[in-house]
């Protein structure tokens, strides 16, 4: 496995699950500062386990997670906030009565801190974190007025209003349109490069991710491969991991199980 | 109808009233958007089974409706978190076995006692001065805690899991939410009665729901509706001398269907998908 030069993110032998059910089994990786990395696996493979190892919801039941050079045995850590978390995307209640700016504004709560009010400052960040994903003109727009596309660059926003060192995306695309997809992992490849964010993705899409990632972690239950995509998308590891649902077409990668889960 | 207002019992319903409305609505907004709807109906039969304990054995009632409120609403939320059962099947239980205590206790008495059947309908024009200081002095508490933790509380209503995943107390903030429900419920009991204080909470939020896509705009909406359906309920039950309690619930259930014949959301609606 490779070691990166400046880890912001170190699994250490860690296992991760409920005490008789195992969900992440010995997982060792280093993750560096700017890197951009993909989780893949198929279904049930630790991959949301992972998200929220990173996120502090969850200690190893044995060995070590290191986040910032923190220990994270114990919950509710102040790394939080350097994390922004873009969730599975939830179904927004269309009458859910929050604006835009609002839902921005609530990434700003964690980093404040209790007791704290909302200043100008604040909203001037919500409002930058808006234009970021080019949404700063819906600003006073119900959320749930928005199209799903718009409300994940919404999400994102919020995630970005924290000012976070690292950006952790939990299967960011599931639900949209082909052309929103790409238009929302093009969008998470530019912040990376603009804000010089690591960014953790976790998806299904292997082939769009693919052009983006500095490096693909492979996972079922165990780290099956890290690396370069070129080094991690072989037909011999995968079809170990996905097994019959693999089909490799000419340049493309199409899962079996995926096509089920998208159509 | 002015000379109502000179009369000492009528402006301290009418205090109380405002009071109780102002507040049963502002936390009416966390409740509707977290979904705690049938919590708050559970706590207020334990609350009632707290005053009727009080009356059988003596003890200060309120103090007993308080313990009895917090007691079931903490474990309400113990469960949910331990996800051991659904939500609205343990508040079912909590809430039929608290309204079967409220019953024995009451069976257990010796003499019919009216003031427990007021605890239970309300009698804001028989509030007493020194009610009417404890009703303030909680309200203030009540209200100056949800202004503490404003910007938590609608975010755990929004997304617990996301807050809590930003570095919010998103676990304490649910259960002081579930607190400040429990303490609600036990302000308003003498005033609008255990079987519709929930009223109270609910509808004032949900009716300013139809009206605004806005946290803050839905928060003040809910708060005038709140304080004004209270007030003008007091002012119809003494002025047609029928109870006040039906009085206020039935003029902000009317407001409701109103709100939501003309909602600008229901336009959105039916209007064809863009």
């Amino acid at each position: 496995m490779s070691e990166s030069t400046n880890p912001i993110i170190q699994f250490d032998h860690a296992t991760f699950g409920f005490p008789g059910v195992i969900a992440l089994q010995d997982i060792s990786l280093s993750i560096g500062m700017g890197e951009f990395v993909g989780i893949i696996g198929p279904n049930g493979s630790g991959k949301t386990t992972l998200c929220r190892a990173v996120l502090g919801l969850m200690a190893p039941l044995s060995g070590h997670l290191r986040i910032f050079d923190c220990a994270c045995g114990e919950l509710r850590c102040h790394h939080r906030a350097q994390i922004g978390y873009l969730p599975q995307k939830g179904v927004v209640d269309r009458n859910f009565p929050v604006t835009v700016l609002e839902t921005v504004m609530m990434g700003r709560y964690g980093t404040l801190g209790l007791f704290k009010r909302t200043t100008k400052k604040d909203q001037a960040i919500a409002l930058d974190a808006l234009a970021h994903v080019a949404m700063d003109a819906h600003r006073d727009t119900a959320l749930g007025h928005l199209s799903g596309g718009q409300q994940q660059r919404v999400f994102i926003a919020r995630a970005l209003a924290q000012q976070p060192k690292v950006l952790l995306l939990d299967e960011p695309t599931t639900g949209l349109d082909i052309t929103t997809q790409h238009n929302v992992i093009e969008l998470v490849a530019h912040l990376h490069k603009e804000l010089g964010l690591t960014v953790l993705l976790i998806t299904h899409d292997i082939n769009m991710i693919r052009p983006h990632v500095d490096r693909l972690v492979l996972l079922k239950t165990r780290l099956f491969a890290a690396g370069p995509p070129a080094d991690v998308l072989k037909p011999d590891i995968l079809r170990q991991v996905y097994g019959k649902e693999l089909v490799i077409t000419g340049k493309d990668l199409v899962i079996v199980e995926d096509y089920h889960h998208h159509h | 109808m002015l000379e109502l207002f000179t009369y000492d019992f009528m402006q301290r319903s009418l205090l109380a009233a405002a009071m109780v409305g102002g507040l049963c609505s502002v936390i009416g907004v966390f409740v509707v958007l977290r979904g705690l709807a049938f919590v708050g109906a559970g706590t207020a039969h334990a609350a009632f089974a707290g005053v009727a304990l009080g009356y059988l054995m003596g003890w200060p009632p309120l103090l007993l409706a308080i313990i009895f409120g917090l007691a079931t609403v903490w474990i309400t939320g113990w469960v949910e978190e331990k996800g051991r059962m659904k939500l609205d099947v343990s508040i079912g239980i909590l809430y039929t076995t608290t309204m079967a205590l409220a019953i024995l206790f009451i069976g257990l008495m010796k003499t019919y006692n009216a003031e427990v059947y007021g605890y239970l309908f309300g009698s804001v024009l028989s509030v007493t001065s020194g009610e009417l200081r404890t009703i303030g002095g909680l309200s203030i508490l009540v209200l100056g805690l949800i202004l503490l933790f404003s910007k938590e509380l609608y975010f755990i209503a929004f997304d617990q899991e996301m807050a809590e995943a930003s570095g919010v107390p998103a676990r304490k903030i649910f259960f002081l939410l579930l607190t400040l429900v429990a303490l609600t419920v036990v302000i308003s009991l003498k005033t609008v009665g255990a079987i519709l204080v929930f009223a109270m909470i609910l509808i004032p939020a949900s009716t300013a729901y139809q009206l605004t896509h806005s946290l803050r705009t839905l928060t003040i909406y809910s708060i005038l509706i709140g304080i004004s359906t209270s007030v003008s309920g007091v002012l119809i039950s003494a002025v047609w001398d029928i109870p006040s309690g039906p009085a206020i619930v039935l003029l902000a259930t009317s407001i409701f269907f109103l709100a939501i014949l003309f909602s600008p959301k229901q336009e959105r609606r039916l209007a064809p998908a863009a």
